[in-house]
């Protein structure tokens, strides 16, 4: 049995099947559990219980959303382009997986093995506006389209904190590689606390991958109350399901990210391992479900006003303190 | 087995397909989208040709840009119909010519150049890229910078303008 495995591992086209296959089922679940979590947070915080009547804790009610998604028709509007509008959710999700591919859940435990993984993490996430642009574009709404205009904005501009912020640990670790920016966080000396910088990096890094997800309070682009729901107004049934499945992985993606970065992923006090990543991927991502439900959506004018008039240059002033903070011979290894 | 020969196939149908359809495409957006696939097949070869950062930076910077590009694409073009139904070839023979141009250069760079023959020679990591362009090529890569900016600066005294008028 473990012979086939090994075989199946070393061959290329194995690995790919075999990984990816894990990979992908491993996101989608996480992709539709979060939609059971996501609804008994909101419940709890709201002082409601959530769903509670299928199956034990209601947590069927994720198996009875998908059967109906899957059930309900796929409409096509007669004046959209039928093809973009087809594959923009598509493309979504599939970009979406691609940058999990290369995350490291434990020690040695990533799918693609690559020594610029940070950079490839953030290449995939930054293509995502993308297919959100041309599915407002596709659907011919002019909802839609405004929706769609406000996510490349928002999305280009808050892309340039997101990178800036990542190259912090980036320059402390002296590697664009998850495992040498983990490894150098050995001995509980994890980024967020290990130097002057490391804690406003994070805020500016989690702050702008919730943007790049289009997370409340940065939902703009969707903006139910003016513009119905953006780019996915048009969408029905399981193709408008693949827009919040990509938004709750990516949203799960930043949150690892975040903790290999800043919390020293698998590392942790006691023995390292998987528990201490999925601990902390964990936590994060129920900070951005409390986040969402206990603030309101930012103006479209404000939430740029934010990205460039703070964000920006303090992400700026940061790169260059840590550059001198490593010049000055603490930590770094490069 | 190898799968190079393969994935270095898929790779450069993509490219050459996308490129193909980003000149013929009727309709503004989807020409901009395949020439968006046209880059990430190029990023593709990077990876393959074990530059795994010039794939990265090509996936950001290029393939990235191309949403702005499609942006501008759409806010220039006045109408709806201007942007699904036209992209005229102006005129044929002097983009002949200049393509022409194009490739006898490009083909004569390459025939000229002594490729590596084994993989394992190829270096386009981040390091091999940093001392290329902030150790060899130091003087050209801030001069390039200096260019961007005057170029960004010009472009903000040119939208400025119309706010005073």
């Amino acid at each position: 049995m473990t012979d086939i495995m090994d075989q199946l591992l070393n061959h290329p086209l194995g690995r790919g099947v075999l990984l990816g296959g894990v990979l992908v089922g491993l996101m989608m679940g996480v992709g539709a559990f979060s939609t059971y979590l996501e609804r008994k947070f909101a419940g709890r915080i709201q002082n409601r219980l959530g769903p509670t009547i299928v199956g034990p804790f209601g947590l069927f009610q994720v198996i009875a959303d998908g059967i109906k998604m899957l059930r309900k028709e796929i409409i096509i509007p007669r004046a959209a382009d039928p093809v973009l509008f087809l594959l923009a959710p598509i493309v979504a999700v599939t970009l979406t997986l691609a940058s999990a591919a290369v995350i490291p859940f434990a020690e040695g435990m990533e799918p693609v093995v690559t020594s610029v993984g940070l950079l490839w993490l953030l290449a995939f996430s930054g293509l995502l506006v993308f297919p959100v642009w041309w599915a407002g574009w596709a659907s011919n709404n002019k909802y839609a389209l405004f929706g769609s205009m406000r996510a490349v904005a928002q999305g280009v501009s808050y892309e340039i904190p997101l990178v800036m912020a990542a190259l912090v640990p980036v320059i402390l670790a002296g590697s664009l590689d998850f495992g040498a920016i983990v490894a150098a966080q050995k001995g509980g000396a994890w980024f967020i606390w290990s130097n002057p910088v490391g804690a406003i990096a994070f805020i500016i890094f989690f702050l702008a991958s919730l943007a790049e997800a289009n997370r409340i309070p940065f939902d703009i682009p969707e903006a139910e109350s003016e513009l119905i729901a953006g780019p996915s107004v048009e969408y029905t049934g399981i193709l408008w399901g693949m827009f919040p499945l990509a938004e709750y992985i990516h949203t799960f993606i930043a949150s690892a990210v975040a903790s290999l970065m800043f919390f020293g992923g698998w590392l942790g006090p006691g023995p390292d391992g998987l528990h201490w990543m999925a601990l902390k991927t964990g936590a994060l991502y129920l900070a951005v479900y409390w986040l969402r439900w206990s603030l309101v959506r930012f103006r479209s004018d404000q939430l740029m006003r934010f990205c460039w008039h703070w964000l920006v240059p303090i992400s700026l002033a940061l790169i260059v303190i840590a550059t001198l903070w490593v010049h000055a011979g603490f930590g770094g290894s490069a | 087995m190898s799968l190079m020969p393969y994935a270095f196939g898929g790779l450069a149908a993509v490219v050459l397909l996308g490129s193909f359809f980003a000149a013929s495409s009727q309709n503004l957006v989807r020409s901009v989208l395949w020439l968006g696939a046209a880059l990430i097949g190029t990023a593709g070869l990077f990876a393959l040709l074990n530059a795994p950062f010039l794939a990265g930076i090509q996936l950001i910077l290029y393939t990235g840009g191309i949403i702005t590009l499609m942006l501008f694409g759409v806010m220039l073009t006045d109408r709806e119909h201007a942007v699904t139904r036209q992209n005229p070839s102006l005129n044929p023979l002097a983009a002949l010519m200049v393509a022409g141009t194009f490739f006898a250069l490009l083909a004569t760079a390459i025939m000229n150049t002594e490729l590596p023959v084994h993989m394992k020679d190829l270096n386009g990591g981040t390091q091999a890229v940093g001392f290329n362009l902030l150790q060899e090529h130091l003087l050209a890569f801030e001069a390039l910078s200096f260019l961007l900016l005057a170029a960004m600066v010009g472009a903000i005294v040119l939208a400025r303008r119309r706010d005073a008028e």
